[in-house]
């Protein structure tokens, strides 16, 4: 009898998705057609693509909310050093790319979209001569750093306080009760899985504190609000940063058996070696393709989810700006699938921070091989 | 193409903050908290094993124990029946002793009883030897005045001694 009724709600709600689908299409070019005629009157319609990749890009400001036409944003200082000169001004000053301030606006286009770029006189047009902007900016994305370096501080350092030698049998309350089990699981299934149990405890802080990092970071650019909401490891010079640590940390503590592996490979034919070197240049080569994985894993797993997610909001925005009706008939399914995807965006925020760290002592491990490997 | 170029300004504050995060929380966090949570698990361990030990060494005991009390339990019941014996025996000898002694008295006194008797009768010989000489010399005077009834009379008198 039951078994009946939940097939009948499931039969219903697959009947429901269908006709839903099927309004949609058969609704969409009569709706568009009927925008375009009053395209030229409403004003310019939603561009999804430069809301989409101007919310995932870092900026100058932080845009909180709008009222109404009112736009409420947190203005932050722009520090650029141009030829020998620093100039230091608040954001404000670009009035949103409108404005140009002291020979500088924002690049409207182009690779360096949303960046400080040097102009002519007459404002406008890009100074083809330009010299190399050294752009210190305290950007959105800076300062979602600093916030959540801050939080981990915060954080760690009273946890940390909470755990006194003198009484190792106490049991862990609070904030240590949440965290330790998850210190513990990078411990075992990260650090002494990847590395082993010989080896691992040198690459301990490093591993901890790249998977906190990542995985706050990750969950504070769910959050809409201050201070989350930032692409932070979206953004491929968080990433970069990062990768850069795991390279220099491997190759910091790299053994010898580490360097002889890569130059002078054990048990291959020497033809391999010289006079022409290709298995140490694929070596080296991997070197720097391993960090660069990272980069761009963690980089593009956060941004696509990103997107994904403004995507579906935008959908109801395109749709609104077609028809209102279909705006409205869209929403409910797009929040029921936004719900999904930022319940989705939670595992993918610890699984993203995990593969991070679990590739980087990977990468550890293999710099500290036993010798007689 | 614009989500690729890494920027300058963020690698910088990145750089700066991150390592900072390391070293703050290498420092204050991540050593002290591993430090305990390691030691714990030591100890734990180290309890572990210590009680499995003090488990098969207790164990061992309660076998040294049921031993040592099946031995103690056999001690008992032969000290008892040796002491049973020995109480058998002692009383044994001593009613043989009493016997003996009883016998030995008994001897004595038919000894001494014997003894008595053989006094008594020579006393009674003796004094019965004077009392006849005596009677003997009185009645001899009397009767020496009268020869022939004296000589009856003695005669008399021996007949009835001999007699007694």
């Amino acid at each position: 009898m039951e078994a009946d009724q939940s097939q009948r709600t499931q039969r219903a709600f697959y009947a429901g998705c269908y006709l839903a689908c099927l309004f949609l299409i058969l609704a969409a070019p009569i709706a568009a057609y009927a925008a375009d005629d009053d395209a030229g009157e409403t004003g310019p319609s939603f561009d999804a693509r430069k809301v989409i990749v101007d919310h995932v890009l870092d900026s100058y400001d932080w845009h909180l909310f709008d009222i109404g036409d009112r736009e409420f944003s947190l203005h932050l200082p722009v520090i650029l050093f141009y030829e020998g000169k620093l100039y230091l001004f608040s954001s404000k000053r670009f009035d949103h790319g409108y404005a140009t301030h002291k020979g500088f606006r924002l690049a409207p286009d182009g690779p360096l979209k949303g960046r400080a770029m040097r102009v002519l006189d007459d404002g406008v047009t890009p100074d083809p001569d330009a010299s190399f902007i050294y752009d210190l900016s305290i950007t959105k994305n800076v300062v979602a750093v600093f916030a959540s370096s801050i939080i981990l501080c915060l954080l760690f350092v009273s946890v940390g306080r909470q755990y006194k030698e003198a009484d190792i049998y106490a049991t862990p309350s609070g904030l240590p009760l949440f965290f330790e089990p998850i210190i513990i699981f990078v411990r075992d299934q990260i650090a002494i899985l990847a590395i082993g149990p010989e080896k691992y405890k040198v690459f301990m802080p490093y591993l901890l504190t790249a998977f906190f990092f990542i995985f706050l970071n990750n969950l504070l650019g769910l959050l809409p609000i201050i201070p989350g909401g930032a692409n932070v490891t979206g953004n491929i010079s968080v990433t970069f940063v990062l990768a850069m640590f795991t390279f220099f940390t491997t190759h910091w503590y790299a053994n010898r058996a580490y360097w002889k592996h890569m130059f002078n490979m054990p048990g291959v034919p020497m033809f391999l070696k010289f006079p022409i070197p290709i298995l140490p240049l694929i070596e080296v080569v991997g070197a720097f393709i391993k960090p660069f994985t990272l980069m761009i894993r963690l980089f593009a797993n956060m941004t696509a989810g990103h997107m994904v997610i403004l995507s579906l909001t935008s959908l109801i925005f395109v749709l609104g700006s077609v028809s209102i009706l279909m705006g409205y008939a869209i929403s409910p399914i797009t929040v029921i699938f936004l719900i999904f995807l930022n319940f989705l965006k939670i595992l993918v925020s610890f699984l993203q921070a995990y593969i991070f760290t679990l590739f980087s002592a990977f990468f550890f491990g293999m710099a500290v091989p036993k010798a007689d490997h | 193409m614009e989500l690729l170029m890494p920027g300058l300004g963020l690698i910088f504050w990145m750089t700066v903050s991150f390592g900072l995060v390391l070293y703050i929380l290498k420092k204050f966090a991540w050593k002290p908290i591993l430090n305990v949570i390691n030691q714990r698990e030591k100890q734990l361990a180290k309890s572990f094993s210590d009680a499995k030990r003090i488990d098969y060494e207790m164990s061992q005991l309660a076998v040294v124990k049921t031993s040592k009390l099946a031995e103690a339990e056999q001690i008992r019941e032969e000290i008892i029946a040796k002491a049973h014996a020995d109480a058998e025996r002692i009383i044994e000898e001593a009613r043989e002793k009493a016997r003996e002694e009883a016998r030995i008295i008994g001897e004595r006194a038919d000894e001494l009883i014997a003894a008595y008797k053989k006094e008594a009768m020579q006393e009674i010989k003796a004094q019965l030897s004077a009392l006849s000489l005596d009677l003997a010399e009185k009645v001899l005077r009397e009767e020496f005045s009268d020869r022939e009834r004296n000589a009856r009379y003695v005669d008399k008198l021996l007949e009835k001694v001999t007699h007694n």
